[in-house]
């Protein structure tokens, strides 16, 4: 009884840490890469959107729940399950090798992009005094500051896109272990559709990134003085 | 042609607790020769290339012609069959070498019982009349018998195994040979009546779950078995009977 117990720990725990990779995470993925790519569109646009964002209720709440603990439970199965296995690819050199290799190193990459990007935005917003602190000029001025240097947007960049590379690689994983994808030529056709929406989250993530190292902008607090 | 010689290099061990060493061979190669012969000049005359007598090679073979799966070893550095290895078409000098994933016995022998052991873990057989007889089985679709003729042609060798980066000997997975077999007795009529009893073999540690679609398995099959089908297969069965179990149990 003992074991079974022990084998059905383990499958609940691949299976979760496969779903919380689609979701929350990957979805959570979408939409950050999304919302900041409103840089691109306006500056208004951009700014409402970290208002709206940033007024949610019980906003640490939702990101601790949707975003931090699925991240680090995410994180920290992958650790584990990186160490079941071991890489081959330089002996059998082939295209999925590869991808079940990266898969495995953008997911290195991934966690110390994070351990950077939550450093350099989520620490500071959370040490600000609350009395101060509005969200738009507050984060813009963190965002122009990061992008500043070439430094800052080479890691922004190689972290999109191990991120994106990651969730788009990981979608096919998902359906495969899943059982979504049968057949070789399904499993041939889903790769290459993956593959191009990884490509098309690449770029908006790179959009993203240009247009705050080419064009750095200030902002006033949101709060009307009638209020 | 007839005075052309290869150099085989083996890797060596006089028992499964001691260390390998290698020792390189010079034998006469033959039009047409493959690696299983280049072993059995070797065993008429076991002098190394340094001139020195030694113990002859052993080896498992036995069809000699790629349908028991016995004398699959490294050959180059890749795994395969060395019946069907033909030293022409192999890059020279040949290197021998034992399976990685599998207890060496001796020199390139290996002992694939995990792979036995595992096939009896997943109920790798379909029951017939036991004290009582269970009557005829049902009729099979034609297309059905052909997928499984695919699957049925697994000769347990272990390349996929041997391959697959998920297979460790630190590790309990089951791997590809092993999920395909599920797939192929519960695609059988009678053989699907233990279909619960098998995916609850492959729903734990070492499981499906554990498979990390590298894929190197379906790439070194020499019998071209479907095995990426067939865990994806075996996939979508376990997965169902998750999620029915999650609200049935």
């Amino acid at each position: 009884m003992g074991r079974l117990r022990k084998d059905q720990f383990h499958l609940l725990l691949i299976k979760t840490h496969s779903l919380t990779g689609l979701i929350p995470v990957g979805a959570f993925l979408v939409f950050h890469l999304a919302a900041n790519s409103l840089r691109t569109v306006g500056v208004w646009q951009y700014k409402l959107s970290i208002d709206l964002i940033n007024n949610l209720p019980f906003l640490i709440w939702i990101e601790i729940i949707f975003i931090y603990i699925p991240i680090l439970f995410h994180s920290l199965v992958g650790v584990y399950l990186s160490f079941q296995g071991k890489l081959n690819v330089h002996r059998y050199n082939y295209g999925r090798n590869w991808m079940y290799t990266l898969q495995r190193l953008s997911g290195g990459v991934i966690f110390a992009f994070l351990v950077y990007h939550m450093g350099t935005t989520v620490v500071p917003k959370l040490l600000a005094g609350k009395e101060q602190f509005e969200a738009a000029p507050f984060l813009i001025s963190v965002m122009n500051q990061e992008f500043q240097t070439l430094g800052g947007r080479v890691i922004y960049m190689v972290g999109i896109m191990a991120a994106t590379f990651h969730f788009a690689n990981g979608l096919w994983g998902f359906c495969m272990s899943w059982g979504i994808l049968v057949g070789a030529a399904a499993q041939r056709n889903a790769s290459l559709i993956f593959i191009l929406f990884g490509l098309v989250l690449t770029v908006i993530g790179f959009a993203t990134v240009v247009e705050f190292s080419m064009n750095p902008i200030e902002v006033q607090a949101t709060v009307p003085e009638s209020f | 042609m007839e005075d052309k010689t290869v150099i085989i290099k083996i890797r060596q061990q006089d028992d499964p607790d001691s260390a390998s060493y290698w020792q390189s061979f010079q034998v006469p190669c033959r039009h047409h020769e493959n690696v299983i012969s280049c072993l059995q000049e070797i065993q008429r005359n076991p002098v190394t290339l340094d001139g020195q007598a030694v113990i002859p090679v052993t080896w498992d073979c036995n069809c000699l012609e790629e349908v028991c799966g016995s004398c699959t070893m490294l050959i180059n550095g890749r795994v395969r069959q060395a019946c069907t290895a033909l030293v022409e078409h192999l890059e020279h000098p040949v290197v021998l070498e034992p399976m990685s994933k599998f207890p060496v016995i001796r020199d390139l022998q290996v002992d694939r019982t995990r792979m036995f052991e595992n096939l009896k873990k997943v109920h790798a057989w379909i029951d017939i009349d036991g004290t009582h007889d269970i009557g005829e089985g049902p009729v099979m679709s034609d297309s059905i018998r052909a997928q499984r003729y695919a699957l049925s042609e697994c000769m347990s060798c272990g390349c996929c195994l041997e391959a697959c980066p998920q297979f460790t000997r630190d590790n309990t997975f089951l791997g590809a040979a092993t999920f395909s077999q599920v797939r192929l007795f519960n695609l059988h009529p009678t053989g699907a009546l233990a279909k619960e009893e098998r995916l609850e073999a492959v729903m734990g540690e070492g499981g499906i779950t554990d498979c990390g679609n590298a894929q190197v398995c379906v790439e070194v099959c020499p019998k071209n078995i479907p095995l990426t089908e067939s865990i994806a297969e075996i996939g979508r069965q376990t997965s169902l009977k998750m999620i029915r179990d999650l609200f049935q149990k």
